[in-house]
């Protein structure tokens, strides 16, 4: 597999704890990569290296096998970029923009443009100082997709926007993805990276905690079950059973467990003994995933989402 | 080529307003500068500043004149009356011969000991010699003798002697012992001797006066050269001063004859002070005569030329009269009391008031009023104000406030290359300004063509030269605001830092004014020019252009390389540093 974004030890240190700190990972051609972190947990700062924006204090950034800094102009031939700070430069419409962007990237044929438009629902012709935050996300969606390269590079590009919308822009992302994009995308919302993205990797402090599989994630043949017992004595008697029990809330008689989808006949059969008050699947999902990772790294401290 | 026709086309679209607002703001404010102040003849009071002065001067060379022909014309009547009167004519006789006999002394003494005859130079030392001691020994019997004159009036008679001297060196009085015969032995009733002493002194009389004449047209000549006239006025001057003694001695003369006269200086002074302001005032009209001025004007002004020479006179009159009080000015000589006497009497206006006053005055006159108001005020700093706000905004905002806004990204994420964009940039700030101050040096040239062209105090090259400095200095200032606008990723340290020097450079200007040689010294404040070494505006040298001195050059060259210096720093400062996008 072609490695479009090659991420190699890469530091810099802004001190007082801030920045990234010896980052590693890959991004393989036709694949979403998803990024995912708290607030000033180092996504734009990877993002901006990659873009060639910083130089790297150690470590490498090769796009297509370019060095991001040195070949930063040549590199940008393949990749278009959603910044994550919406600011336009002084022009009066969004037509003047997208017209000079497409000046400044050689483009002359304006019919795909035209098309995101329509698919966005997005009227050019507002003044872009008085655009709302949905509008002007949906211009700079325009103008980064309308050259129509092989990398995308998308710094949360989702705020802002309208659930509709969103899911109409998560629609692109996977058209792209299906017509050969590569795609690096960071994001806060954990569905909608589980949605679109083949890998997703968790930054926290500068540092990538886990790069998580979703597809894998997806299908997993382990699940997990919330049950609640009507009377102490049937709780206390499951407890002793030999089942994985990831939870445990005494308070309500309640505990969460986990297992293989061939026990789940098993555990029907010893739950008809008891007085159950109910039983819900508790879904395994990327936020759960990263949650109980984070939590671990944490040794089981604060909540951090 | 490192340059992007699409970003240039996004820059003058995001500048233009303000490029146009700041272009028509500046040239409007240069035409009404020119234009407006151009017609209001501004330079009317300093004209008549300097009319004052040289009026003053004028008249302090009349009240000179008066005094002195007045003066002359005193002489004369003594040197007449002395004269006239046979036994001092006597005196002056045997005076002569111990002058001569004095003088062929040390003319002999002189040849023995350098064993040559003296030059001119040092026969002419040798009569002021000869005449000092003569007069040192006889002023104290003078009035004993019969002379009415004060030392300083022998000392002038004495050289006028050796006038006489000079035009028959063999003459002599007739000596008594060769008139000795038998018939009277008792030598001095000769009448034969008599009469050949009567015709002796009768030559020299005639000789003593036609002298006298000559010598008061070379005194009056000789003072108006070292006063600094041509040699046709101090001529005009030389003659009047003959016509002057010829009249004194003869208006003496015929006096004299009449009956009854007594000699009275009062009254030969009251007709001296008639004669000399009649004088005065006839030559005044002789020399208006030849300008436009009506015969009415003329009158006027000859009759305060008149009023003028007989102030003069009476001061002059009073001042001698004051200054013979011995027991006030116990140290005065004659010759100093006349001096110092004459001093008052002919003290102009400009004399009059303290000399800081009159210089500050003066100045004031000679003060180039357009240079100071179109060179060193709207050049220097009213013209530069709006270019300098023009500059600071627009340089930020080409890069450091698209950086911090982060609008640059959108750049930055074409194939466009940071050294391009930093290029383009520049080449907007370059061109946008020198767009500028082209429209600016049209709109002097023609203004400065609308009321006169190069009749106007300030010609066209002038002007040129004024708008390429004020480029040059705003050039320098566009460089040095683009690199901070380089150097810095947030738009609030490129203003401050940017902005902040360069407006601080303008306004030490303006103070700095205030300490300049431009400005009259009455409104100077010396110390406030440290201001100028705090500012580059100091490189723009108005003065040195508008005195045609060509330091302004290099002063040019160091804003050029400034410029240059600091776009550079610029853009290589942009290619390498770490962008917050």
């Amino acid at each position: 597999m072609e490695e479009v974004i090659k991420v190699e030890h890469l530091t810099k240190d802004y001190g007082g704890g801030r920045g990234v700190f010896d980052l590693n990972f890959f991004v393989t051609k036709g694949e979403v990569f998803g990024f995912v972190g708290t607030n000033g947990s180092g996504k734009t700062t990877t993002i901006r290296h990659i873009m060639g924006f910083i130089k790297p204090k150690t470590g490498k950034v090769t796009v297509l096998g370019l060095d991001s800094w040195k070949d930063s102009c040549e590199i940008k031939k393949n990749v278009s970029y959603i910044p994550g700070e919406i600011a336009f430069p002084d022009l009066n419409t969004g037509i003047a923009f997208l017209k000079a962007q497409a000046e400044l990237l050689g483009i002359k044929d304006m019919t795909y443009a035209d098309e995101l438009i329509k698919r966005l629902q997005l009227d050019p012709s507002a003044n872009l100082k008085r655009m709302s935050k949905g509008m002007k996300q949906k211009t700079a969606i325009v103008a980064a997709l309308m050259a129509d390269k092989d990398i995308l590079i998308l710094d949360e590009p989702t705020t802002g926007l309208d659930p509709l919308m969103r899911e109409t822009f998560l629609e692109l992302i996977k058209e792209e993805k299906k017509r050969g994009k590569t795609i690096l995308m960071s994001s806060q919302m954990f569905d909608e990276l589980e949605e679109t993205c083949d890998r997703v990797a968790l930054i926290y402090n500068g540092k990538i905690i886990d790069i998580a599989d979703v597809n894998a994630l997806k299908n997993s043949t382990t699940k997990s079950f919330k049950i609640e017992f009507l009377n102490k004595e049937d709780y206390l008697k499951f407890k002793r059973l030999k089942y994985t029990i990831v939870r445990d809330q005494e308070k309500y008689f309640q505990v969460t467990v986990r297992l293989d989808d061939s026990e789940i006949n098993k555990l029907f059969k010893t739950l008809s003994k008891y007085q159950v008050k109910f039983i819900s699947e508790v879904k395994n999902n990327l936020e759960k995933h990263f949650t109980e990772i984070l939590k671990k790294e944490l040794k089981g401290g604060e909540d951090v989402f | 080529m490192y340059f992007s026709k699409a970003l240039f086309k996004q820059s003058m679209k995001a500048n233009w307003v303000k490029w146009v607002c700041v272009t028509v703001a500046t040239c409007v404010m240069l035409a009404i500068v020119i234009i407006v102040l151009g017609s209001l003849a501004i330079n009317d009071i300093r004209d008549s500043l300097k009319d004052v002065f040289t009026q003053a001067d004028q008249q302090s060379i009349l009240k000179e004149n008066s005094v002195d022909s007045y003066d002359a014309y005193n002489m004369s009547v003594t040197f007449a009356h002395n004269i006239n009167d046979d036994e001092t004519l006597g005196m002056i006789g045997s005076m002569f011969g111990s002058l001569t006999g004095n003088y062929t002394m040390a003319i002999t003494n002189f040849e023995t000991e350098n064993g040559r005859a003296p030059t001119d130079d040092e026969k002419n030392t040798i009569k002021d010699e000869v005449s000092a001691s003569l007069a040192s020994q006889f002023a104290p019997f003078a009035p004993a003798m019969g002379f009415d004159m004060t030392e300083d009036e022998l000392a002038q008679f004495l050289y006028v002697l050796f006038m006489v001297y000079d035009d028959n060196p063999t003459f002599a009085l007739p000596n008594a012992n060769d008139y000795i015969d038998d018939t009277y032995t008792d030598g001095a009733q000769n009448p034969a001797y008599l009469t050949a002493l009567d015709s002796a002194l009768n030559e020299l009389k005639e000789s003593l006066k036609t002298n006298l004449i000559d010598y008061s047209g070379d005194v009056a000549y000789d003072r108006y050269i070292a006063l600094g006239e041509t040699e046709a006025v101090a001529n005009g001057y030389a003659m009047q001063a003959e016509a002057l003694t010829t009249y004194a001695i003869s208006s003496y003369e015929s006096q004299m004859g009449n009956d009854g006269f007594e000699y009275s200086e009062s009254a030969f002074k009251a007709e001296a002070n008639n004669y000399v302001i009649n004088l005065i005032y006839n030559s005044t009209k002789l020399q208006l005569g030849g300008t436009d001025m009506t015969e009415d004007e003329i009158e006027m002004q000859a009759v305060a030329a008149k009023v003028l020479a007989n102030t003069a006179i009476s001061t002059y009159e009073l001042w001698l009269e004051e200054y013979s009080d011995e027991v006030k000015y116990p140290d005065m000589t004659d010759a100093s009391i006349k001096a110092s006497a004459r001093d008052e009497a002919i003290e102009s206006i400009t004399d009059q008031i303290p000399e800081k006053v009159a210089e500050a005055l003066e100045e004031l006159g000679n003060m180039d009023i357009y240079g100071l108001i179109i060179g060193s005020i709207f050049y220097r700093i009213a013209g530069l104000l709006l270019p300098m706000v023009f500059v600071i905004m627009v340089a930020n905002g080409l890069l450091a406030g698209q950086v911090d806004s982060g609008s640059m990204a959108y750049v930055l994420s074409t194939p466009t290359k940071r050294r391009t964009v930093a290029c383009t940039q520049m080449a907007y700030l370059m061109i946008s300004l020198l767009a500028m101050f082209l429209l600016v040096t049209v709109t002097s040239v023609v203004s400065i063509w609308i009321v006169g062209g190069n009749n106007f105090a300030i010609n066209f090259a002038e002007i040129c030269l004024f708008n390429l400095g004020a480029f040059l200095t705003m050039f320098a200032f566009a460089g040095y605001c683009f690199m901070c606008s380089a150097i810095f990723n947030r738009s609030k340290y490129s203003m401050s830092i940017g902005g902040g020097l360069s407006i601080f450079m303008l306004v030490c200007t303006i103070l700095g004014l205030f300490g300049s040689n431009v400005v009259p010294s009455a409104m100077r404040i010396d110390a406030m020019n440290v201001f100028n070494y705090f500012s580059i505006i100091s490189l723009f040298d108005t003065v040195s252009i508008l005195n045609g001195t060509i330091d302004f050059a290099w002063k040019f060259a160091i804003l050029l390389g400034i410029a240059i210096v600091t776009f550079i720093v610029g853009v290589f400062r942009f290619e390498k540093k770490d962008l917050p996008l």
